[in-house]
Order: C-alpha cells, then sequence, then structure tokens
C-alpha cells in the first residue's frame, strides 16, 4: 500500500519536472524523486537483505545530499534562475510527458514479466521516469537542467532495477550508482567550463564545436 | 634445427626494431643485428632447401594448438626476403641513416618489425597466428610507406594502401573460417588425398584465397594500390615491399592450394589473369615518367608472370600431368628469386639516383652514366635481367615458362597456351622497350636539368649492396642448372608426386644456356678489351651533337617521345593540346598525364561520388545533444512500438 504511494508520489513527480520553469525547483523535485525511491526497497518489504538495505541507503546518501551539494555549487557559479526558452515549451512538454506515462502504462502489460509481480505500477512508473528524464535531456537548452534528465533517467534505472532486485547482484546496482555520480560530477566540470568560455549555461554554444 | 635458426633470426630483427626504438647511438649494431638476422635465416633456408627436410614446432597458445613449419615452399619465400631486407638494412645506413630528422628512427623501427613480420608470415601455419603476422606486416608496411607523410600524394597512396589491404585481410578471415569449418581444425596442414578433385566448397575457399591474396600481390585488377604505395616510400622500402612483400600474396595462393585437392580449369583462368596483368602492367610502365613508379608498374608485370606459372602448374596438377606442374610451379618459384633479386636491384639503383638528384621525373635527368659510372653498371645486370634477356636471371625463369607451355600445346593444345606463349612474348618484348627508356633517359645523353649535372656515385654501403644483387642475377644465370634439385624441392611441396623432374628434364637445356652465357659474356669481354685497344679515341664529343652548331640538351629526344610510338597501347594516357589558330601563333601549352585505368579513371570517381552520397548523412550531426540524445529516445519508442504491433500482428 504503502508502496504504491510512493510510486504514484514518483508519477506526479514526473509532470511536475515536465512543467516547472525554475531550475530551483527542478532540482528539487528530482532530489525528492531520489530519496522518495530510495525508500522504495524498505517500502516493498526487502529490508531482510541487509546489502539492499545498504544499497537503499548509500542511494539516499547520493541523491540526497552528495548530489544536491554538487548541484549547489554548479548553481552558484551559473547565476541564472529559470529555464527561460525550452527546445520544447511547457505545456507541450507536460502533454508528451502523459503521452509518454500513458504509452508506458500500454508497454507494461505487453513486456513479458514474472507472472507473480506483487507490484503492477513498478514498471510503468519505471518506463514512465526513464521517459521523463529523456524528454528533459531532449527539451531543455541549460546545461544544468539536462544534468537533471540525467539524473530523472538514473531513477528511472534504479526503479527498473528494482524489479530484479533478488536477481541482480549488488555489483550491478554499486556500478549504476557510481556511474551516475560521476556522470554529474564531469557535468559539473563541464557546466564549470561552458559558462567559463561563453558566459552562459547554454549547450547550444557547444554546436560550434562539431567538425 | 633449420626452423630453430629462423626463429632465431627473427629474434635478432625484432631486437634489431627494439634497438631502433631505444634511440640509443647503435648505427653499427643494429646493421649488424640486421645482418645477423638474414644471414642465420638464410642459412636455415638454404638447408632446408637443399636437405628437404621439414622442420616443425608445435605447441599450446591460449588454448589452440599452433604449429610453425618450415618446409621448401616456406624456404623459397624466406631465401629472397632474408637476402633483400639485410643488403636493405646496409643500404638504408646511407640512404635513409638513423640522423634523417623526425623519420630516421621510425624507419628502422618498422623496417626490422617488417622483416620479422614477413618472415613470421612464411613460417606460420596456423590460422589466427597467420592473421596476426599478415596484419603486422601489412601494418608495418603502412607506415613505411607513409614516411615522408608531409607530401599530399603520399599521404594519399598510404591511406589507398591501407585500405585495400585490410580488404584483403577481410577475406583471408574469411579463407580461415571457411578452411576451419572444412578441416576442423586451425592448423594449415595436411596433403589433399590424391586422385581427387575439388569439390564446391574447396572451391569456393580456393576463389576467396586467390581474392584475398591478389590484393596483396597486385594482380590486375586489384593492383591499383601499389605504384602509389611503392613509388611514394624510400627506395630501400620499396625494394623490400616490391621485392618481398608482393610474394606474400604468392606463397598465400600456392600454400592454400597446397592444401587442397586440384580444380580443372582455374589453371588456366589464372593464366589468362596472369597475362592481363603481365600486359596490363608492362603498358603501364612504359607510359610512366616517374622512375619509380615504372619500376612499380614492372612489379605488377612480373607478379602476372609468376601467376602465369602458378596457372600452369594448376593445369598440370589438375590433368595429372607432373612435367607440366614442375615446369609451371618450378618457372614460377624462380620468377620469384629472380624478381626479387633485380627489382630490388633496381630500385636501390633508383634510390642512389634519387639521392644525387632529388627527382623522380625522368624528363629531368638524362646523361647520368658519366657522373655516376658505379652505378650505372651497377644497375645495368637488373635492367638486363628484367628485360629477360640473357645472359642475366629473367630469361632463365621465362624459359621454364616457354617450355612449359610448348608441352602443353604438344599435349592437348589448349587455347589458352597459345594465348600466353603470345602474352609472355609481348610482355617480354614490351619490358625490354620500357627498360631501354628507363636506362636510356636516366643514364644516357646529356643531362636535361641542373640536378642531374651535378649527380655523383653514392658510397660504398649504397653501391655494395647493389654490386652483391647483380652478381647474383648473374650468377642465378650461369649456375642455374645447380637451382634445379632446389627447386625440385619446392615443386615437391606444391605437387606431390613429381621428384626430381626438372634436374632431369631441363639439366640439359640450362647447361646449354648457361654455357652459351658464358661464351657470349666472354666473346663481349674480348670485343670490348679489343675495341679499346685498337681505337683510342682522343676526345669524346657529346652525345647529342646531331649537327647543329650550338645544340642544347632540351633539343634532345624526351622519354615521352620514345614512348609515343607504343601509344597505341596505352588508352591511360590522356593528351590536352591546345590547337594553334593564328598565322603568328603565340604562347601555348601542352599536357599529358597518365592515368590507371582501374585505380584512378574507374574507382576513383566511383568513390567520390559515393562519399558525396554519403555527405548527406552529416545533417544527422547537428552538434546538440538534445538531438542525438532525441535519435536515442526515437529509436528506444520505435523499438517497444514495434514490439507491440508485431505482437497484434504476427499473433
Amino acid at each position: 500500500m504503502f508502496c504504491d504511494f510512493l510510486l504514484a508520489l514518483a508519477f506526479l513527480t514526473n509532470f511536475s519536472l515536465a512543467v516547472s520553469g525554475r531550475i530551483n525547483k527542478v532540482i528539487q523535485m528530482a532530489v525528492f524523486q531520489g530519496v522518495l525511491l530510495g525508500l522504495m526497497p524498505i517500502a516493498m518489504g526487502l529490508g531482510r537483505h541487509f546489502h539492499i538495505l545498504l544499497m537503499a541507503l548509500a542511494a539516499i546518501v547520493v541523491k540526497g545530499w552528495l548530489i544536491p551539494f554538487l548541484f549547489r555549487r554548479a548553481f552558484k557559479e551559473a547565476k541564472i534562475q529559470r529555464e527561460v526558452d525550452p527546445y520544447i515549451s511547457y505545456p507541450a512538454s507536460l502533454i508528451l510527458c502523459a503521452l509518454g506515462t500513458g504509452l508506458s502504462l500500454l508497454m507494461a502489460q505487453h513486456l513479458p514479466l514474472p507472472p507473480d509481480t506483487p507490484h503492477p505500477l513498478l514498471l510503468p512508473a519505471s518506463m514512465a521516469t526513464l521517459f521523463t528524464g529523456c524528454l528533459l535531456l531532449v527539451s531543455r537548452k541549460k546545461a544544468i537542467t539536462q544534468v537533471v534528465g540525467y539524473l530523472v533517467l538514473e531513477n528511472g534505472i534504479y526503479l527498473f532495477g528494482l524489479l530484479l532486485v533478488e536477481e541482480m547482484p549488488l555489483l550491478v546496482e554499486t556500478g549504476i550508482l557510481l556511474d551516475l555520480f560521476v556522470g554529474i560530477f564531469i557535468m559539473g566540470i563541464v557546466i564549470h567550463h561552458i559558462s567559463a568560455a561563453f558566459d552562459s549555461m547554454d549547450t547550444h554554444n557547444l554546436s560550434k564545436l562539431k567538425d | 634445427m633449420d626452423l630453430a635458426l629462423i626463429l632465431s633470426a627473427m629474434g635478432c630483427w625484432l631486437a634489431a626494431s627494439v634497438l631502433a626504438l631505444t634511440r640509443l647511438p647503435g648505427g653499427r649494431l643494429y646493421i649488424g643485428l640486421g645482418l645477423l638476422g638474414a644471414g642465420l635465416a638464410l642459412g636455415g633456408a638454404t638447408h632446408t632447401l637443399i636437405h628437404g627436410q621439414v622442420s616443425q614446432m608445435q605447441f599450446q597458445f591460449w588454448g589452440a594448438a599452433v604449429c610453425l613449419e618450415l618446409d621448401a615452399l616456406s624456404a623459397a619465400f624466406i631465401l629472397p626476403l632474408q637476402v633483400v631486407v639485410g643488403l636493405g638494412c646496409v643500404y638504408a645506413s646511407t640512404y635513409w641513416p638513423a640522423s634523417t630528422p623526425r623519420t630516421g628512427t621510425f624507419v628502422r623501427f618498422f623496417y626490422a618489425l617488417l622483416a620479422t613480420a614477413l618472415t613470421a608470415v612464411f613460417i606460420c601455419r596456423q590460422g589466427m597466428i597467420f592473421l596476426v603476422a599478415w596484419e603486422l606486416m601489412a601494418i608495418s608496411a603502412f607506415f613505411l610507406v607513409g614516411t615522408e607523410h608531409e607530401r599530399p600524394e603520399v599521404r594519399r597512396s598510404s591511406w589507398i594502401y591501407l585500405v585495400s589491404t585490410h580488404t584483403g585481410t577481410l577475406c583471408l578471415i574469411a579463407l580461415v573460417v571457411l578452411l576451419f569449418r572444412h578441416t576442423g581444425s586451425l592448423l594449415w596442414s595436411g596433403m589433399p588425398t590424391p586422385g581427387t578433385h575439388a569439390n564446391a566448397g574447396e572451391i569456393v575457399i580456393l576463389l576467396v584465397a586467390i581474392l584475398g591474396f591478389t590484393f596483396k600481390a597486385g594482380a590486375f585488377p586489384l593492383h591499383f594500390w601499389l605504384p602509389g604505395a611503392h613509388a611514394g616510400a624510400p627506395s630501400h622500402i620499396s625494394a623490400v615491399l616490391s621485392a618481398v612483400m608482393l610474394k606474400s600474396g604468392v606463397y598465400g595462393i600456392l600454400r592454400i592450394s597446397s592444401l587442397l585437392p586440384p580444380v580443372p580449369h582455374l589453371g588456366g583462368i589464372l593464366m589468362i589473369l596472369g597475362g592481363i596483368t603481365a600486359l596490363y602492367g608492362v603498358a603501364c610502365a612504359l607510359a610512366q615518367r616517374d622512375y619509380k613508379r615504372l619500376l612499380a608498374y614492372s612489379s605488377v608485370e612480373n607478379i602476372g608472370i609468376i601467376f602465369m606459372g602458378i596457372g600452369l602448374g594448376w593445369t598440370g596438377r589438375a590433368l595429372g600431368n607432373p612435367w607440366l606442374a614442375a615446369l609451371g610451379f618450378g618457372g614460377a618459384i624462380l620468377h620469384v628469386w629472380n624478381h626479387a633479386f633485380f627489382k630490388s636491384l633496381l630500385f636501390f639503383g633508383a634510390g642512389s639516383v634519387l639521392h644525387a638528384t632529388g627527382t623522380r621525373e625522368l624528363h629531368a635527368l638524362g646523361g647520368l652514366g658519366k657522373r655516376m659510372p658505379i652505378t650505372t653498371l651497377a644497375i645495368l645486370p637488373g635492367v638486363m635481367a628484367v628485360s629477360a634477356l640473357p645472359p642475366f636471371n629473367g630469361f632463365v625463369s621465362e624459359w621454364f615458362l616457354y617450355r612449359g607451355f610448348f608441352a602443353s600445346l604438344l599435349h592437348d593444345s589448349p587455347w589458352w597456351a597459345v594465348l600466353a606463349i603470345f602474352a609472355l612474348a609481348l610482355t617480354g618484348g614490351l619490358a625490354g622497350v620500357a627498360f631501354a627508356k628507363f636506362f636510356g633517359f636516366l643514364f644516357l645523353g646529356e643531362p636535361h636539368s641542373a640536378a642531374a649535372e651535378h649527380a655523383h656515385d653514392p658510397g660504398p654501403s649504397m653501391w655494395v649492396p647493389m654490386a652483391i644483387l647483380g652478381a647474383i642475377c648473374l650468377f642465378m644465370s650461369l649456375g642455374s642448372p645447380l637451382l634445379l634439385p632446389l627447386l625440385d624441392r619446392v615443386v615437391s611441396v606444391l605437387a606431390p608426386g613429381s621428384p626430381e623432374l626438372l634436374a632431369a628434364g631441363l639439366g640439359r637445356d640450362l647447361s646449354f644456356l648457361s654455357g652459351m652465357s658464358i661464351l657470349l659474356i666472354a666473346m663481349g669481354a674480348g670485343a670490348f678489351l679489343w675495341l679499346r685497344r685498337s681505337h683510342s679515341v682522343p676526345e669524346r664529343p657529346g652525345t647529342w651533337d646531331c649537327g647543329y652548331a650550338a645544340p642544347t640538351a632540351r633539343m634532345q629526344y624526351t622519354a615521352d617521345s620514345f614512348s609515343d610510338g607504343w601509344s597505341a597501347l596505352f588508352p591511360m594516357v590522356k593528351t590536352r593540346v591546345r590547337r594553334i589558330r593564328a598565322i603568328f601563333p603565340g604562347r601555348t601549352t601542352f599536357h599529358t598525364g597518365f592515368q590507371d585505368a582501374v585505380g584512378d579513371a574507374w574507382l576513383a570517381p566511383r568513390i567520390d561520388r559515393l562519399a558525396t552520397r554519403l555527405l548527406r548523412f552529416r545533417r544527422l550531426q547537428r552538434g546538440y545533444l538534445s538531438i542525438y540524445i532525441l535519435y536515442i529516445l526515437i529509436a528506444l519508442v520505435a523499438v517497444f512500438l514495434w514490439m507491440l504491433v508485431r505482437r497484434r500482428l504476427l499473433g
């Protein structure tokens, strides 16, 4: 029950991510979603496995504390408040996000899964989150919002991993988490260099680098 | 025992390449290691050829059985390889010394690596290891071809070489896989059961082998990479590439065919291919102005002659006629040796001329005979040999082939044998013309430019290797009866069951020929001495006086006007003349250019067109990360939707 509640919250965060233009809020939502999903294993009653507990703890620490810390640093540097002019406007993003969520509900029915899965919402939630992450990556111009998109994408992958958590070795989970951390760390450096070189955080400027 | 010698020779070459890399001032040590390696390998190869014993080594490597084997066929290819790389190493000490800015170390490293890899190619008898050695050879040759990469045409030809050698390797990978599926083992050993003919699978294997190895051997129409690559490399490298590396393709074809039963008619096809290659190569050689390109095209011609020999050998094998097989394979192997020696001699000579004058244009040279007498004298045997003139070695190997073709006429007179005789005769004649042009416009007449006027002979470390090669060319002709037992050993690998046919059947021929050659040389020397004694010309006039009061060197015949008489042979030469209209015409221009029929005229425009078409896909590259992620997203959603739809459509 609590589990379905968390998943519904995750759906709602997706919509909220798709429409919010304030960068501060987007980051907060993504971090909130991360912590939410970190609580999922406990809600699913997997607390008896020590390594899963450890994993969830690590996810909460990284997504709830380390990544926001890196974001705040990059944010301070960038001195911007809003994503003003995305490639896809906010209403259109919302509609796309809704379409994506619908599509994931549809697709989740057709995926070959173990028949007695206790949480039927888990798979559509993970796919909708993946889709929202991709949408953010595609539609936003500012480097920092794109990083948020990456973070949301990872949340989706994490959620998908929970489906198979009892079969999946610890190493894979740790790998994904490390990947995320390194990815955001590097993007922080990239953001720093974009804003130093172009005096803005617009990834639009990077198209000058193509050969 | 012999294999151990070869392996230690490879060790020497590898040590030499490492030494080149360390930048120690070990110039003498490098040459010493190279010569030691060459000597050891020559010892091993000669011993194997004389005694015909097979030495073998088997071991496990990464869980797969590996076999190294030295038999007469491998030894027959290692022999010229080591002579040429050993002498080339000495030659390079002056021609391309280690102190050459930027490329000195580089060339020495890859040269020694190429020598190691080539030796390995000839002894590896396991598919995977063979491919590794083959690639090592191809890559080190690529770096050597691109030595002077600051020149755009060298860069271009080295890329063309790289692409075509890798296309060939692709075929060879297919070949290794097919052979593995055919025999169930990666090892290349065992003989086909006598009396059987190839089935469809074996024919496919042989065709793939011919395709893959022909890319390396450079037979028509896969020769297009060769002239640019061989002309653009430093001359001692060109010598190794042209004299030995091309032969690795020949070796491969011979090796694979010796593992499989004979295929009827394939010999005739290969003979026709060889005839076309030889004629095409020599016609192109005749049309060249760059003397190194001329030599490179002449290599194409000689590969054609070797292919004709192999074709004859295969025909003999398929017909069950050991005498034809012996003549064909024997002639092919002997021509491999001969070509290795005279072509490396010619490239060394071309290198000396390039070293002295700095130009590769025949038009700018001339009159070097008086200025570089040692080079002229040393290169003359090579020129005579490549034109198949007695008393030099090129004549002897073509004699084998003529004997073989006439013998096959006597048996069942297939039409291709008649064609082959014509092709071989025409090739020999045209090669004579091409090399008259080469020799005449380099060494005779008066210098056309200042570059040729101040040329002088190179030091002994450059002319001694040339003199040694010239002596080998002469010896291979005069001592040819002594070579027959060695050739018999090689033939017995390629066509089992024909022991000692050459020694018995050709011994008298060759003894007669070498006797005549000795007589010819003695008469020539006698006439020369007698002429010098009786006529002493006090002052020699200029070569091209022609009765003019004040002749200039520019009035001489040019190389183009010399070969113009044969211009009907080459549609590849494009001439552009501006029409002269007025009564008192102004200044006008005349332009001729050479286009290779396959590489420049056919392949290049098609590749350009393909490249322009593929340029459309550049629109996909937008430079925005978002767009790229969008591509991924679209692909992902499309796959999912397909999954859904497929479920509905197909049930």
